[in-house]
C-alpha cells in the first residue's frame, strides 16, 4: 500500500512556481530521500506534504485521505527542523510531551511515553534540562523523540543534521535509521548530502529545478545513473565528452577514444551518432605504469584507505581515479600511466 | 527556508487588517486633518501664507533649529568622550556612570526643568546663596537655561548610542592598523572615528528631534525665546475653539523638520550597519595617579549633576514653603499630606490613564510585532511605517491632531479620558513595538511550526510557544511604556480636559504658579511611581531594560 501519493501537485512559493506537475508515490514504511542541490524545491515539496505551504493544483493523498486541503495542525505528521525548533522555555520532557498534552493524553500515560521514547534517542537522565544546556546532537534527539512520540502516520525531517559537525552527524545518522526501522514509520527525508542519501534511504528522489530526474534504490541512483546530472551529484562522476561515429545499439560494451586514453563503456539505452558523454565512477578505473606514452599522473591526494589520482589524457582532458587497497599509493605524480575502465560500471549515455 | 504565505486570508491577515484600521483612523486621519488645515484659511489666505509673512513664526522655526543644534553639539560634546572613557578605562567609581542611562527615564523632562529652576531659578536656591555674596547669576530663563537643561536631559541618547558603538568596535582592526606602523594615537583616529560615527551620528540626531519636540522644558524655560513647540501650543490654547489654522501650520513645520531630520537619521544609519565590525570589544585598561583622579573627578561632577534633579525634588518635597518661598532647612510632611489626603485625583488619574494605556500599548506592540517579523503579509510593511510614524511627531501635534478630529462628529473623545489614553498609545507605539520585537528577531519560525505539527493550531501555537519567548521584551517593553506614559505632558496636556490632570500637568501647572514645594511633593510621587516597576523587574525579573538599545 502507498503510504504517500503525490499527485501532479504545483506549488508556489511567493510569487514563483517552484514546482509544477510533480507526481511521486512513496511506500508504506519506507525511508524515502528528496535529495538535490539548494533551490531544486526539496524542502518546498517536504513543507507542502507538512501544510505550511498550500498546493495550488493537484492533490496529496496520505494512505486514502486526500489532505491537499487539511490544515497542518490536522495532519498528524512528525517533523524534525533543521534548526531543531525546541522550545527554549520549555523543558526536555515538555518539549516531548507538548505533542501528546496537545492531544489530551491523561499526565501518567504521557509520562510512560516520554520517559519510553527519552530512553531510545538516550537522553533519559536528562529530562529537566532546558535546550541552551544541550549539545547540538542532544537537541536533535530531543527534536526526534518529540516527533516520534506522537506516533505520525508520516515522519518529516528538512535536513536535520547540516548543523552537526561531521562526527555527530554520523553518530545521529544512526539513531535516525534505527529509530525509524523500528518504529516502521514512513519517512520522508530531505538533504543535499547525497553520502546521508545513500547511507539511510530506501529510496532517493533526486531533485533537479522543481522535477524529480530520478527515483530509486541507492543502489540504482548509483549504478545506473539516468543523467550527468545524476551521476555527478551522487557520488562524483567523471563526466567526459565523446564523439560517436556511428549509431549505438543498447546493450552492448564499445570502446571509445578519450584523448590518448581508450574507454570501455555500456550502452544502456540507443544512441545516435555524434556527442554523447561517458560516466565514470573514480573507483571503477584502474591504472598500470607504462614505459612511454601521453597520459600521465599530474595529481596525487593521500588519504589513508584510498588514493586520488588527477590523470591527463589530453589537452584539456583529465580523468579522476580512486585507488583502494593495497598499494593504493604505490603512482607518482610525473609517471606515464595506463587506465583501464571497468566496462560493466562505465556508461555512454546522451549528452 | 520558510517565507511569507502572502495568498492566504487568514486570521493574521484579519488581525493586521484591525490594527491598521485602528492606526488609521487614530494617527493617520489625524495627522492628516493637521496637514489639510493648514491649507485652508478664513479668507482664503492659507496658514502657510501667514507663515511666511510673520517673521515671529520663522523666528520660532530658526530659534528652535538653533536649540536642537546647541543642545546636540553639548550632548556631544558630554556624551561621546564619557563613552569612550566609559569603554576603554577603569578608574574608582566607573560603576555610577552605567546608572546614567537610568536618570533619562526616572526623571521626567518636567521635573529635570523645575529642579534646576529651585536651583538657578530667580528665586533659586543657589542663585539667592550667589546673591548673598554679591554674586549675581545670569538669568536661568531663556538660552542659558534651555540649553543646560537639554543638554543634561539628553546627552544620555548620545553617550549610549557611543558606548554600543565603541563596544561593538573590533579592537583587532585598531591592532591590524598599528600594526601597519601608525602611531596609536594616529590609528585611533583613523580607524575608529569612521566606524563609530554614523552611530554617533544617529544618536546626535535622535537628539536634535527630540529638543525640536521637547514641549515641557521649552515651556518652563523660553520665556521670551519664541520656540516651535511652545508657539504651537499657545496658538492651540488661546485658538482652541477657534481658527484652527495656524495651529496645523506650526505643527505641520514641526512635522516636516522632524521627519526631515529623521530620513536623514535612518540614513545613517543603514549606510552606517554594514560597516561596523562586530568583534571583542577592549578590555578597559586600568588608570592609576593623576589621570585616574581627573577622569574619576569628571566622571563624578556628571553624575552629581544629572542626578541633582532626584536630590532636588526629594528635598523640595519635605520643604516648609510659603507660597512661593522655599524655606529650605525647615522640614515638613506637610506638602505630601496635602498630596495625598486634599488632592490625590492627578496620581489616580495618572495611574488610571498609564495603566490602561500600557496594557492596551502592550496588546497593540506585541501583536503588531508579531506580525511585523513573524506573519509578513502585503499589509505588514504598511503596519511598519505607521507603528514608527509617532517617531516624527511631537507629542504637542499628536494631541491637537486627535482633538481637531474627535472634537464633534461621529466619535466625539475630546472632554473624555478615552483621548489622554489613546494619545498616550499613539505617543508610545513605535517604543513599545520596536522593544517588544527584541527577542522575535533571533527567534526561528520552526518553533512556531513544530507546535503547528505536533496538533496544535496556530493561534494557540503562538500563545504556547511564541508568547512565552517574547515574554521578557514584553515586559521590558510595558516597563517602558510605563515609565515614559506616567511622565507623559505635551500630549496629554493639549487633549485633558478639566478635573482629568495627570500628575505631570498638575505639576506643570504648579509650576507656573511658582508653588515648588507643592510641584515637588507632587514630583516626588511621580518618581516613586516610574522607579517602582523597575526596581522590581530588574531586581526580581533580572530583565535588562536596555537590551534592546
Amino acid at each position: 500500500m502507498a503510504a504517500i501519493m503525490i499527485d501532479k501537485v504545483a506549488i508556489t512559493y511567493g510569487q514563483a512556481r517552484v514546482i509544477e506537475d510533480l507526481s511521486l508515490t512513496i511506500g508504506d514504511g519506507q525511508f524515502f530521500t528528496l535529495l538535490g542541490p539548494s533551490g531544486c524545491g526539496k524542502t518546498t515539496l517536504l513543507r507542502a506534504l507538512a501544510g505550511f505551504l498550500p498546493v495550488v493544483a493537484g492533490r496529496i493523498m496520505l494512505g486514502d485521505k486526500d489532505v491537499s486541503r487539511v490544515p497542518a495542525h490536522l495532519r498528524d505528521i512528525g517533523m524534525v527542523f533543521q534548526d531543531y525548533a525546541l522550545f527554549p522555555d520549555k523543558t526536555v520532557y515538555d518539549n516531548v510531551a507538548y505533542g501528546l498534552r496537545a492531544r489530551r493524553m491523561p499526565e501518567n500515560d504521557i509520562k510512560a511515553r516520554v520517559g519510553e521514547h527519552l530512553e531510545r534517542v538516550g537522553l533519559a537522565a536528562f529530562p529537566a534540562r532546558r535546550p541552551a544546556e544541550l549539545s547540538g546532537g542532544q537537541r536533535q534527539r530531543v527534536a526526534l523523540a518529540r516527533a516520534l512520540v506522537i506516533r505520525p502516520t508520516l515522519l518529516l525531517m528538512d535536513e536535520p543534521l547540516s548543523n552537526l559537525d561531521a562526527k555527530l552527524r554520523v553518530q545521529v545518522r544512526e539513531t535516525i535509521s534505527d529509530l525509524q526501522r523500528e518504529a516502521g514509520i514512513t519517512t520522508v527525508f530531505v538533504t543535499h548530502d547525497q553520502e546521508e542519501a545513500l547511507a539511510m534511504s530506501d529510496m532517493i528522489g533526486l531533485m533537479k529545478r522543481g522535477r524529480l530526474e530520478q527515483v530509486g534504490p541507492p543502489g540504482e541512483i548509483y549504478r545506473h545513473p539516468v543523467s550527468s546530472y545524476v551521476a555527478d551529484f551522487v557520488g562524483g562522476a567523471n563526466i567526459l565528452p565523446v564523439e560517436l561515429t556511428a549509431p549505438l545499439a543498447a546493450g552492448r560494451v564499445r570502446s571509445l577514444a578519450l584523448g590518448a586514453a581508450t574507454i570501455d563503456a555500456t550502452v544502456p539505452h540507443p544512441l545516435a551518432a555524434g556527442k554523447a558523454i561517458v560516466i565514470a565512477r573514480p573507483e571503477d578505473i584502474a591504472i598500470a605504469d607504462v614505459a612511454t606514452g601521453e597520459i600521465a599522473i599530474t595529481g596525487r591526494q593521500y588519504l589513508g584507505d584510498a588514493t586520488h589520482y588527477r590523470v591527463k589524457v589530453g589537452d584539456g582532458l583529465s580523468v579522476a581515479v580512486a585507488l583502494h587497497g593495497q598499494g593504493h599509493d604505490r603512482h607518482e605524480v610525473g609517471r606515464k600511466v595506463s587506465l583501464a575502465f571497468d566496462p560493466s560500471k562505465t556508461l555512454v549515455v546522451a549528452e | 527556508m520558510t517565507g511569507p504565505h502572502s495568498s492566504r486570508l487568514d486570521v493574521w491577515f484579519w488581525l493586521t487588517s484591525a490594527l491598521l484600521m485602528a492606526l488609521v483612523i487614530f494617527l493617520l486621519y489625524p495627522i492628516l486633518t493637521v496637514l489639510s488645515t493648514s491649507f485652508t484659511g478664513k479668507s482664503g489666505v492659507s496658514g502657510w501664507a501667514i507663515f511666511l509673512s510673520d517673521p515671529q513664526y520663522f523666528a520660532a522655526l530658526s530659534n528652535t533649529i538653533l536649540l536642537g543644534l546647541a543642545v546636540t553639539a553639548f550632548s556631544a560634546l558630554i556624551g561621546v568622550p564619557l563613552a569612550y572613557v566609559a569603554a576603554r578605562f577603569s578608574f574608582p567609581g566607573k560603576a555610577l556612570i552605567a546608572i546614567l542611562p537610568l536618570t533619562t527615564l526616572v526623571v521626567p523632562e518636567v521635573i529635570a526643568a523645575q529642579t534646576w529652576l529651585m536651583m538657578l531659578g530667580n528665586n533659586g536656591l543657589m542663585t539667592r546663596s550667589f546673591a548673598d555674596f554679591g554674586v549675581a547669576l545670569p538669568s536661568f530663563y531663556g538660552w542659558f537655561g534651555l540649553i543646560t537643561v537639554m543638554t543634561f536631559i539628553y546627552y544620555t541618547y548620545v553617550y549610549i548610542g557611543t558606548l554600543a558603538a565603541i563596544r561593538g568596535f573590533d579592537v583587532q582592526l585598531e591592532e591590524a592598523a598599528q600594526g601597519l606602523g601608525t602611531p596609536p594615537a594616529l590609528t585611533r583616529l583613523k580607524v575608529m572615528v569612521p566606524v563609530i560615527m554614523p552611530a554617533v551620528l544617529a544618536s546626535c540626531l535622535l537628539v536634535f528631534t527630540l529638543v525640536a519636540g521637547n514641549f515641557a522644558v521649552a515651556t518652563i524655560l523660553g520665556h521670551r525665546v519664541p520656540l516651535l513647540s511652545v508657539m504651537t501650543y499657545q496658538t492651540f490654547v488661546s485658538e482652541s475653539g477657534g481658527d484652527p489654522v495656524m495651529q496645523s501650520t506650526l505643527a505641520s513645520v514641526s512635522i516636516g523638520l522632524v521627519a526631515a531630520v529623521l530620513f536623514l537619521q535612518r540614513w545613517i544609519v543603514s549606510r552606517g550597519r554594514h560597516e561596523i565590525t562586530m568583534g571583542r570589544g577592549a578590555k578597559p585598561k586600568a588608570l592609576k595617579g593623576l589621570a585616574s583622579a581627573v577622569l574619576a573627578f569628571a566622571a563624578a561632577l556628571i553624575v552629581i549633576i544629572s542626578l541633582l534633579p532626584l536630590a532636588t525634588v526629594v528635598a523640595g518635597a519635605f520643604t516648609f514653603a510659603r507660597g512661593p518661598v522655599m524655606q529650605w532647612g525647615r522640614w515638613t510632611t506637610l506638602n505630601m499630606e496635602r498630596v495625598f489626603l486634599n488632592s490625590p485625583d492627578p496620581i489616580i488619574n495618572t495611574l488610571i490613564y498609564a495603566g490602561s494605556a500600557t496594557l492596551l500599548s502592550i496588546l497593540i506592540s506585541t501583536i503588531a510585532s508579531y506580525l511585523i517579523v513573524k506573519k509578513r503579509n502585503a499589509l505588514t510593511p504598511i503596519l511598519d511605517y505607521l507603528a514608527m510614524l509617532p517617531l516624527a511627531l511631537s507629542g504637542t501635534v499628536i494631541g491637537i491632531g486627535l482633538v481637531m478630529s474627535f472634537n464633534t462628529g461621529w466619535l466625539t473623545l475630546t472632554g473624555t479620558g478615552l483621548i489622554i489614553i489613546i494619545a498616550y498609545v499613539v505617543r508610545r507605539l513605535p517604543f513599545g513595538v520596536r522593544n517588544a520585537s527584541a527577542t522575535l528577531y533571533n527567534t526561528p519560525n520552526s518553533i512556531e511550526e513544530a507546535s503547528i505539527s505536533l496538533g496544535v493550531p496556530p493561534v494557540q501555537s503562538f500563545f504556547k510557544v511564541v508568547l512565552p519567548v517574547m515574554l521578557p521584551s514584553v515586559i521590558a517593553a510595558a516597563i517602558l511604556v510605563w515609565t515614559t506614559t506616567v511622565a507623559e505632558l505635551s500630549a496629554s496636556i493639549v487633549v485633558y480636559s478639566g478635573g482629568r490632570e495627570t500628575m505631570p500637568i498638575q505639576i506643570f501647572r504648579l509650576i507656573d504658579s511658582n508653588l515648588m514645594a507643592q510641584a515637588s511633593a507632587y514630583g516626588l510621587v511621580l518618581v516613586v511611581t516610574i522607579l517602582i516597576p523597575i526596581i522590581i523587574a530588574t531586581s526580581v525579573f533580572k530583565i535588562d531594560l536596555f537590551a534592546s538599545k
